[in-house]
């Protein structure tokens, strides 16, 4: 048990592969243990991508929020308001393996026959694991002259890669 | 049957036995991170949902070829070259779509069926695992009928490469350039890593500076894919870091452990 917390706490997932007992009749029979121990990789996100309420006048502009602090940056022809944060995510892995993150450039957001476009970014390319990781994503919004109002949604993906 | 739920069982407890952050639907954990096959004995990658709740993952198998600065761009089906397609027709895995209670692992068994005419080399397929989105309900606007809500939806997931060999490959790699980058994002240590040879490397790098007894830089799971002939490796360091990648330092590769922990390659360089 104590080997299991330790080898846990480095970061990696333990898998008792069996008691293969090498002779099954034998009345003396040995046996060997055998744990193979695997690196892992566990994402779990721990905040969604939020603009807030936009409030939108006859020119439009760009509503652009941090990666690194949440907040919006908003357009002077835009008003924002409500709650706002980045997407982030949390990443516990093996101390020391480096991962690769990619998300989706673009996304397109449609509230019926609307549409908008958002850019995205990563806070972070490259982590090299160190425990207690994590990393954001952020964007802009292309907001339109007269956008119309409406529920606007959209997806996009996110990739944590292994090299 | 039994070796395979007893594997699980025991990996259920270990997994339990961590400790997770807040949780979401979609969450997931997946071991191990890289699985190279050099015959035809398959093996099995672990998914389990670490989520707060139910959620369907798909596990599909994807092409990225590495670009000179190391990134792993996506390659379409159509876009395949004769190696890419090779990899997709003969690795065969299950299931390729499962809904999971939270903290429940599934195994999912990969195995190779190479044609029988297959020439030598390397072949390489990366495995996505993702969860699929719940529809989203529509938020309610009370109160701020002018405004736009918005609603982004991340869908998130994790890939490692699935590497299949054939015949006796090699390869050699070697580093130059090693330099200190700064810039909006902090700071970071880079190098050129080169490679040639019929297969990828892979490994781990150490930075290490003379009269420090530990070295200043480990990255693991470092790969040059038999695709390029050199790439940039830009590894993130924090400040107090940067500030000692100072003067004469050695850049080190070595195999992972599991594959002989051998030296690939060194170089002794100074930084500025």
């Amino acid at each position: 048990m104590f080997n299991k917390a330790k080898l846990l706490t480095a970061g990696s997932a333990v898998m008792a592969v069996a008691l293969v007992s090498t002779s099954a009749n034998a009345a003396t029979a040995n046996a060997d243990a055998r744990a193979t121990i695997l690196d892992q990789i566990t994402v779990t996100k721990t905040s969604d991508l939020d603009f807030g309420t936009i409030v939108v006048g006859a020119t439009g502009g760009n509503a652009t929020l941090s990666a690194a602090s949440g907040a919006v940056n908003c357009a002077a022809a835009l008003v924002c308001s409500g709650t706002t944060s980045a997407a982030a995510f949390s990443v516990a892995g093996t101390a020391g393996e480096t991962v690769d993150i990619t998300v989706d450039s673009t996304v397109n957001l449609l509230s019926g026959t609307d549409s908008m476009t958002a850019s995205l970014a990563s806070s972070d390319a490259t982590l090299v694991l160190a425990g207690g990781d994590s990393f954001t994503v952020g964007g802009t919004l292309a907001v339109g002259a007269n956008q119309a109002t409406g529920d606007y949604v959209g997806n996009f993906d996110v990739t944590v890669n292994y090299q | 049957m039994s070796r395979l739920s007893n594997s699980l069982c025991t990996f259920l407890a270990a997994t339990m036995l961590a400790p997770l952050p807040a949780q979401a639907a979609g969450d997931l954990l997946v071991a191990p991170t890289r699985v190279v096959l050099d015959g035809v004995r398959g093996t099995e990658v672990i998914l389990n949902n670490v989520g707060a709740e139910p959620a369907t993952y798909r596990i599909s198998l994807e092409l990225r070829r590495m670009t000179p600065d190391g990134k792993l761009d996506e390659v379409t089906k159509e876009e395949a070259n004769a190696l890419e397609q090779a990899a997709l027709s003969m690795i065969r895995y299950a299931p390729r779509r499962i809904t999971l209670a939270p903290n429940q692992p599934q195994a999912i068994r990969i195995g190779v069926r190479p044609p029988q005419a297959l020439p030598d080399g390397e072949y390489r397929a990366h495995m996505l695992f993702r969860a699929i989105p719940k529809a989203q309900p529509v938020a309610p606007q009370a109160g701020e009928p002018q405004g736009l809500s918005i609603a982004l939806t991340p869908i998130y997931g994790v890939t490692i490469p699935i590497i299949i060999r054939k015949g006796a490959l090699q390869a050699t790699a070697a580093i130059a350039n090693g330099r200190v980058e700064t810039d909006e994002n902090g700071h970071a240590f880079a190098f050129d890593l080169s490679r040639q040879g019929d297969k990828s490397t892979y490994g781990e790098i150490r930075v290490t500076k003379p009269g420090l007894d530990k070295p200043l830089l480990v990255a693991r799971g470092i790969a040059v894919y038999a695709e390029v002939e050199a790439r940039t490796v830009k590894l993130p360091v924090p400040a107090e870091v940067a500030a000692q990648l100072t003067g004469p330092v050695k850049i080190e590769y070595f195999e992972s452990h599991s594959a002989g922990g051998g030296l690939i390659a060194s170089a002794q360089t100074a930084l500025k």
